[in-house]
């Protein structure tokens, strides 16, 4: 058995995040004063500080902004998992965020490909949102 | 835009320069490894320390005001002393302080510099070498990183390398220049830590690290040090070497992140550089030579076109036509840079400016004729910069 991949720790901004994805709703920080969405969750709005947001639903698709593969094993639990994509993926609403496209070879990855977002259930009730080419 | 002051243009000169042994330097600590490039930077100036007033360092990355300790082992009191914390844009932050604070009145002579004890910190024991760790763990993201085994600075700039490439038609045998031309450098640099030749053949045969960087896109881990000395111009007519000018710096930091608009493409080096050259009064074509912050080879290509040495997206083909090279349009890493001499977060390359304005290298290492060297420092979550403009005196 391989070490197990590291879990989310979550933050206290950013912990209404992860409850959604456990159940498979995909929910980022959308500021009810501006509309500006923004990503990762912080505790006021980075375009005009407001504090009142609310983690709100979103489409799940996006694209890929630009990606990486990892051929070089950095943790034990990615050793069979080489070479895989980590990918910057910017999504309609506008954040970018950091994630894994996955159900496609490596070398077909490009930037601008349509993804959406899947959603992996890693055990212990924890599930990270990935995607996919959409 | 706000215009930097140009009465701190040529007031301070830069009076003494060294590096500690570089590569692998087992038993030493990163702090005595920096007082050991502070000690032969004091001796190439042929000061004597009581004549030093001010240090102004960055500690690693576990160590709490470093400056303090730093001042303990030289053994001397200090009347402006910090330590600064914006990553490998720290060093030469040091010397854009230093003339501050020479120009307030709060310092007469200081000291800057930077060591780093990565090579040891990373091969002391097995368990280290696997981990491949320089960080605390303190320091390391929780979330929205490891869970996608995202680590580590070689993937952040990787990301840079394939935006660039998809935008520009940029291509790693343009990235592999980069390495080659500093590698040859560095051949010539008998402190470099990399003694053997590097072909682009034996760059692309490289084992890839995070695609699209194999392994000789990266920079080195490396025990490494390096210390400068600033001091007033008049204070600098009668010392032992040639004082270097500093005639410019800027900073920028793009603190909205790597990943955010066009961060990762434009980089800092843009407002860093603009500003450097307005408080110098220059501009990218009176530069003859660049000793540039090259953690990753991409970074050498984005910052030669944010610098204005080639238009954005033709750095590639910049570096491509032999440029960087000795007697090429701007010879730049001429110590062989961190790619190749030796990684101490940008320190060397203020070193190695300085080194290239006293006209003291033999022929083959020095840049024929040159008056102007632009130095560039870059890091922390890849968004801070700084850019120093160093000249003949």
């Amino acid at each position: 058995m391989s070490k197990p991949k590291p879990v989310p720790r979550p933050a206290p901004e950013s912990a209404p995040y992860w409850e959604a994805a456990k159940q498979h709703k995909f929910e980022i920080p959308h500021c009810n004063a501006c509309g500006h969405y923004w990503f990762p969750p912080s505790a006021s709005c980075p375009q005009c500080l407001s504090t009142d947001f609310a983690f709100t639903p979103v489409s799940g698709k996006g694209k890929v902004y630009s990606f990486v593969t990892f051929h070089r094993v950095y943790h034990p639990a990615f050793e069979q998992e080489v070479p895989y994509v980590v990918a910057l993926v910017e999504l309609e609403e506008g954040p970018r965020l950091l994630t894994n496209i996955v159900g496609v070879p490596v070398e077909q990855v490009t930037c601008e490909m349509p993804v959406k977002v899947v959603f992996d259930d890693v055990g212990d009730g924890v599930s990270v949102p990935k995607f996919t080419p959409a | 835009m706000i215009e930097p002051s140009r009465d701190l243009s040529d007031i301070c000169a830069v009076v003494g320069a060294g590096n500690s042994r570089l590569g692998r330097v087992p038993g030493v600590s990163s702090l005595d490894l920096l007082v050991e490039a502070m000690r032969n930077a004091i001796a190439d100036s042929g000061l004597k320390i009581s004549d030093i007033d001010g240090i102004i360092c960055r500690g690693p990355d576990d160590s709490y005001c470093h400056h303090q300790r730093v001042g303990e082992r030289l053994g001397i009191n200090n009347r402006f002393g910090t330590t600064l914390d914006n990553g490998g844009a720290s060093q030469i932050m040091s010397v854009a302080l230093a003339t501050m604070a020479i120009k307030a009145g709060l310092a007469t002579t200081v000291i800057c510099g930077y060591g780093r004890d990565a090579w040891s910190r990373t091969h002391v024991t097995e368990e280290a070498r696997v981990r491949n760790e320089t960080r605390p763990s303190s320091q390391r993201p929780q979330e929205f990183g490891p869970e996608y085994g995202y680590f580590g600075a070689v993937a952040a700039h990787a990301f840079g390398a394939t935006r660039h490439m998809h935008l520009y038609g940029t291509t790693r045998d343009h990235f592999g220049h980069v390495a080659v031309a500093f590698r040859e450098h560095a051949l010539r640099n008998p402190d470099a830590q990399m003694k053997k030749p590097l072909t682009l053949a034996q760059y692309h045969e490289a084992q890839p690290i995070v695609a699209p960087f194999g392994l000789f896109d990266c920079s080195l881990r490396s025990d490494a040090a390096g210390a400068v000395i600033v001091t007033s111009k008049e204070r600098a007519r009668d010392l032992k070497q040639p004082p270097v000018s500093i005639k410019g710096f800027g900073t920028h930091n793009n603190t909205t992140g790597w990943f955010n608009n066009d961060n990762m493409i434009v980089t800092a080096a843009k407002q860093s550089g603009e500003t450097a050259y307005k408080m110098a009064g220059i501009g990218p074509d009176d530069v003859d030579t660049a000793q540039l912050y090259d953690c990753f080879t991409y970074m050498v290509v984005a910052q030669l076109e944010d610098y204005g040495f080639a238009k954005k997206g033709e750095g590639g083909p910049f570096a491509a036509s032999g440029a960087l090279r000795m007697g090429g349009r701007l010879p730049t890493n001429t110590s062989g840079g961190q790619l190749s001499e030796s990684h101490a977060e940008g320190m060397l390359q203020v070193v190695e400016g300085v080194r290239q304005m006293r006209h003291t290298y033999p022929a083959e290492r020095q840049v024929k004729d040159a008056e102007i060297a632009l130095v560039s420092g870059h890091g922390g979550n890849q968004v801070c910069h700084s850019t120093l403009i160093l000249g003949r005196a």
